[in-house]
């Protein structure tokens, strides 16, 4: 942790809050002003095949009782930050939004934790520094690795090193909240299979299907924690490691998939640190239902909603995914990946992943 | 089986013995026995309703005389009586009308005035003094002192009931301190239930009577009611009735009283607004009612083989070649300059004719040759001719003459063959008329039967709907082709004898357009007296009056007036007060029968923005309604004069009348909305901004900023900034004003500075009091605009600023 980005962290904070003040001074209305946060304000970048946030721009200001709000926080907020990179500490967003609590303005304090944490990413993208610079930690730290990885990870306690099979239990290495202080030190993977769900990833743990084919099991836990894209990203620049992803078969596993892939809307001005562009889908595929016959149940009326919004999304425009889709709404279908275990426990291991993987020249 | 009506032939006397029950009631006797009617229906409301009486007619009095009134209620327990006793200044009354105008009903003076007075009927007083009679015992105690008397006349009188006449048992003159006026004492059985309906009468009556000195005193309360003006209402003058408002009845009335012999004469003289125009409007309208009109025929055209010149010529006889062709001539020439010919126009062309050729060749074309000469021509333009039997009716001139009005009236979707069909059925009845009346009159009802008797045949036999309003254009096509007749309208003694021609005229009196009655009749509050009313007795922050111009109903012209008051100390729950005036006099009594509620209820409030609950009813909040029917009769639903009636004319008024100020009121409550809305974010703001200045400040570690210039931008303010530099000894000061609303702003800026400002602009004044100048600038600035205003003081001054004319809400002075 070097003290250097900590001062240029604080510093970035406080011109944000001298902007401010001088905005006051020239008798302007204080504003600043962010990029929309829309899937209609996402673009391409064409250089980091990410998509990053386009030039609709919305301003907060405090025009209103509500922009004021806001911008009162925001100043509250640099506040505390900017303290807290001065004493080198850090916190969770989750404490930020307690911590509010006692600050000695009411108006300042946080309605409810989204508000917090929206504040912190309109700080993150205003002022270009990450939140992790900022030392704001998600509740949850990041989730599992598994597989053939030999690390070294910078701890508050020292350095560690880790092998990521050999050193761990079968819950595997657990993904600290800023990746950046892990050295990789020898892998000897084939590629990276992301996993949606828990229980599909200790299916394949217990099959022993790291070993088998070495891979490197990244478990997602749902939608993945930033501290999860991050080091994906990195094992596949760094490692040259191929990237799949192995999900659910419904629209919010897709979406899974394309935060790994192509960046979240929530977080497109990261998407060059956090998107592995590279990244595969594995399935479950609409396709694989109708091929495998698998178990399923009917779409309801939000699943075709967030399907048809996946259409419009720019993210999901290429042929494979229209083509999946459309075939999805077609059938009206979806599966989870448990669903493979109709087959048997090995089905998954022994046929469904070594055949997609095969078919899609992973290995 | 017994039928009741042998039995009564049985027994011949009954009919006779049941006549012998049967006599006169005195209108006293009836009223005693129908207290109701009067408003004296319950101790607690006789009360109040007599005090009502006497103080409008005290009211009437002294305005008469164009004396300001001055007027003194007491009420005095009694055991189980109350005593009323009312003065006033007014004229005071003569020894003999005294007794009539308190001991006889229905004796006044202005039951036959088309005047506004708070009375009309006669009947209020002496009701009092009956009811007073009638249940304590007591006669009523008059005094009475007319003006320059050095007595006063004292009296004591009941009403005899049966006769309706009064019965003095005092009289005798007294001393009284009043130079002049009137006092009534009565004692009655009552009580003070209605206590705040007689304490609204009192505070209303003050509303509306802004130039009346009103006193109450009663056992518990004592009240007065000063002055807030000393202008007496106008004048109001008698008016002749309306022709738009009067009834038959009434009109049978006036033909037999008038001297007029002509009717033209009747109208002009009996009738307001009318003259000799609008009289042989009326006259006209009359002709077509009554004798209807006579249609009109295109004259033959060049392709039809009507020669008029040998119709005539054959029609002719004995009048030598060139006298014969000359006439023949000039009919057929006056006939073809016509666009249309009816059968009194073709008299007229045959007459001038017949004169033209006389002069001319000396031969005499007498009665019978010009009788013949129209008959033949008219025959051939209505296409009767003698010799032509085997004609088929197809060709009938009038049968295409009908068809090409029908066609034009009826709409192009109908078919040719059933316009025809119904045309040749219509053309059929002008036919038929031709037996009994050569000349084609009609009235419009005639007209219309004959129309609907062909549609209604065309559609049975053609199977066409031919619907109402086909049927009402081609009514109104040929209506308005035919022509009013000349005839001269009967006498008006003929008129009077003939109840169908009188009700005629009526007709046409009320279809005439004529102007609104003159106003002068009336003596409405105006609509800023209103206003000065309200304020004077409703302690609110925002009121609003209309006064609407002169309408007519029943031959009376009216007036309405509104006005409101909301806000302030007014009672904010529950619904609205309504206040309810007739000729200057509060209606106490009988809101819920009132047209004026009725229309109250009838608006939707919420347009307006008030509350009010399901939309409909009275609104909710702090506000009073006041409405004000001036009238030369205010149609009220009972003799005891509480409610006005539905009528739809006075209804339409009252709506407009209120709406009207309503209008105000919305704008004022848009307004005030709006203001809060700003002043609430004001607040918060106020709050918010400088906390984040704060912080900003401790965050960057400098001064903290100023923010008023952003506040002032943020609000959409108008923000007036003041700046004072060196400039060597002296001190440049400017002033500048930045307009951040979206409207433009007239601002009313004073400086006032204790140095004498130099330099100043032209459109600048200084005034200087004490040792102070007063810097007086008054710039309109655009919205987003700027204004500056610069000057120089000599020396070391101080300054302060003052600025009108925009909203404090919307300002920020910043000096």
């Amino acid at each position: 942790m070097s003290t250097d980005t900590d001062q240029q962290a604080r510093e970035q904070l406080i011109d944000l809050a001298a902007q401010f003040y001088d905005q006051f001074e020239l008798g302007e209305i204080p504003h600043m002003s962010l990029p929309t946060r829309t899937k209609n304000n996402i673009e391409y970048d064409d250089d980091e095949k990410v998509w990053v946030y386009g030039d609709r721009e919305s301003t907060r200001s405090a025009n209103s009782v509500r922009g004021a709000r806001k911008l009162l926080k925001a100043v509250y907020t640099i506040e505390f930050l900017a303290d807290q990179l001065e004493q080198d500490r850090s916190s969770t967003l989750r404490e930020l939004y307690y911590l509010s609590e006692s600050w000695d303005n009411k108006e300042a304090q946080f309605n409810d934790q989204d508000e917090s944490n929206g504040l912190v990413e309109d700080l993150e993208i205003v002022s270009g520094v990450t939140r992790e610079d900022f030392h704001m930690r998600p509740e949850e730290s990041g989730a599992t690795i598994m597989g053939p990885l030999h690390l070294r990870e910078q701890t508050r306690r020292g350095e560690r090193e880790i092998h990521c099979q050999e050193d761990v239990g079968e819950g595997g290495y657990q993904i600290p909240n800023n990746p950046d202080t892990i050295e990789f030190l020898d892998c000897d993977a084939d590629f990276i299979l992301a996993v949606e769900t828990g229980g599909m990833r200790d299916r394949l743990v217990e099959n022993g299907f790291d070993e088998e084919y070495n891979a490197l099991i990244v478990h997602l836990k749902g939608q993945p924690a930033r501290a999860t894209r991050r080091i994906t990203r990195r094992l596949h620049d760094e490692l040259g490691l191929p990237v799949t992803v192995f999900t659910d078969g419904d629209p919010w596993s897709y979406r899974i998939y394309g935060s790994v892939a192509y960046g979240s809307i929530k977080s497109a001005h990261l998407s060059q640190y956090l998107a592995t562009p590279d990244a595969q889908f594995i399935g479950i595929q609409p396709a694989d239902i109708v091929e495998y016959d698998l178990p399923s149940d009917p779409l309801s009326d939000s699943d075709v909603n967030a399907l048809e919004s996946e259409l419009s999304d720019p993210r999901f425009q290429t042929d494979y995914w229209e083509e999946q889709i459309e075939l999805q709404l077609e059938i009206g279908k979806k599966s989870e990946q448990q669903a493979l275990a109709s087959r048997g426990l090995d089905f998954v291991t022994d046929t469904y992943l070594p055949e997609r993987l095969d078919a899609m020249g992973v290995i | 089986m017994t039928s009741f009506q042998s039995t009564l032939g049985e027994e011949p006397g009954i009919a006779e013995e049941l006549a012998e029950n049967q006599q006169a009631i005195s209108i006293a006797e009836f009223f005693e026995k129908n207290k109701h009617m009067l408003g004296f229906d319950s101790g607690a409301r006789g009360l109040v309703t007599a005090v009502k009486e006497a103080v409008d007619n005290a009211l009437d009095a002294a305005e008469e005389a164009g004396i300001l009134p001055d007027i003194y209620v007491e009420i005095q327990e009694a055991g189980d009586y109350y005593t009323l006793i009312v003065e006033d200044n007014g004229p005071g009354l003569t020894k003999e009308s005294l007794p009539k105008v308190f001991g006889k009903l229905l004796y006044g003076s202005r039951f036959h005035v088309r005047e506004q007075n708070r009375g009309q009927q006669g009947i209020g007083i002496s009701a009092a003094v009956l009811y007073s009679q009638l249940t304590s015992g007591k006669p009523a105690k008059i005094t009475s002192r007319t003006q320059g008397e050095h007595e006063a006349q004292y009296f004591e009188l009941i009403v005899d009931t049966d006769e309706n006449e009064p019965e003095i048992s005092v009289e005798r003159t007294t001393s009284w301190d009043r130079p002049h006026g009137t006092r009534i004492e009565l004692e009655m059985e009552a009580n003070m239930r209605a206590r705040n309906q007689l304490h609204d009468y009192i505070k209303h009556t003050a509303v509306v009577n802004p130039h009346a000195r009103l006193e109450l005193r009663e056992p518990e309360a004592h009240f007065k009611f000063e002055r807030a003006t000393d202008q007496l209402p106008e004048e109001t003058e008698e008016i002749r009735p309306h022709p738009h408002g009067v009834e038959l009845g009434t009109v049978l009335k006036m033909l037999a009283a008038t001297d007029s012999h002509s009717v033209s004469g009747f109208l002009q003289e009996e009738f307001t607004r009318v003259g000799k125009k609008t009289s042989e409007s009326i006259i006209d309208a009359f002709r077509d009612r009554h004798y209807g009109r006579e249609m009109r025929w295109r004259p033959p055209a060049a392709t039809e083989d009507i020669d008029l010149r040998t119709v005539v010529a054959e029609a002719t006889a004995n009048k030598g070649q060139d006298a014969t062709s000359a006439f023949a001539d000039a009919i057929a020439d006056g006939v073809d300059e016509r666009d249309r010919i009816a059968h009194h126009e073709l008299l007229a062309v045959v007459a001038d004719a017949a004169e033209d050729a006389e002069a001319e060749h000396g031969t005499t074309f007498g009665e019978t040759v010009r009788e013949n000469a129209v008959e033949a021509v008219w025959l051939a333009l209505v296409d009767v001719a003698e010799d032509d039997e085997d004609r088929e009716s197809a060709d009938s001139r009038l049968v295409d003459e009908i068809y090409a009005l029908a066609d034009e009236a009826t709409s192009t979707r109908k078919d040719d063959a059933v316009v025809y069909a119904f045309a040749e059925r219509l053309a059929g009845t002008f036919a038929d008329v031709t037996e009994a009346d050569v000349r084609h009159r009609l009235t419009q009802t005639a007209l219309r039967e004959a129309v609907d008797r062909a549609a209604d045949l065309t559609e049975e036999y053609d199977d066409v709907a031919f619907g109402d309003t086909a049927r009402e254009n081609v009514v109104e096509t040929i209506w308005d082709v035919m022509a009013t007749v000349p005839d001269e309208p009967p006498l008006v003694r003929e008129l009077s004898d003939d109840r169908d021609a009188a009700s005629d005229l009526v007709d046409a009196m009320r279809e005439t357009d004529i102007m609104a009655p003159p106003t002068r009749c009336l003596s409405p509050i105006s609509a800023d007296l209103i206003e000065a009313g309200l304020r004077k007795e409703f302690d609110a922050d925002f009121y609003a009056s209309s006064s609407r111009d002169a309408e007519v109903h029943g031959g009376d012209p009216f007036v309405v007036e509104a006005g409101i008051a909301y806000g302030g100390d007014l009672e904010a729950e529950g619904t609205v007060d309504v206040l309810r005036f007739a000729n200057r006099v509060p209606l106490v009594y009988q809101r819920g029968a009132c047209a004026t509620t009725d229309v109250v209820k009838s608006i939707g409030w919420r347009n307006y923005g008030l509350d009010q609950p399901g939309g409909s009813g009275l609104p909710n909040g702090p506000a009073v309604v006041m409405v004000h029917v001036a009238s030369t009769n205010v149609p009220f639903t009972s003799e005891s004069k509480d409610a006005v009636a539905n009528v739809p004319e006075m209804e339409d008024e009252i709506e407009l009348a209120i709406r009207e100020a309503a209008r105000e009121l919305k704008s004022f409550l848009n307004k005030r909305r709006s203001m809060q809305k700003r002043r609430k974010k004001q607040n918060v703001l106020g709050k918010i901004l400088p906390e984040m200045a704060t912080k900003v400040a401790e965050v960057t570690g400098r001064d903290e900023p100023d923010i008023d210039d952003a506040i002032a931008r943020i609000m959409n303010n108008v923000l007036v900034e003041r700046e004072v530099e060196a400039n060597g000894d002296a001190k440049a000061v400017s002033v500048v004003v930045e307009n951040n609303s979206s409207t433009s702003e007239h601002l009313e800026i004073t400086d006032i500075v204790t140095a004498e400002p130099t330099a100043l602009p032209d459109d600048v004044t200084v005034v200087e009091m004490d040792g102070e100048w007063f810097v007086k600038w008054d710039p309109e600035v655009g919205s987003g605009d700027e204004a500056t205003l610069e000057y120089e003081v000599a020396t070391d001054a101080s300054f302060d600023l003052s600025v009108k004319g925009v909203e404090t809400e919307k300002l920020t002075v910043k000096q």
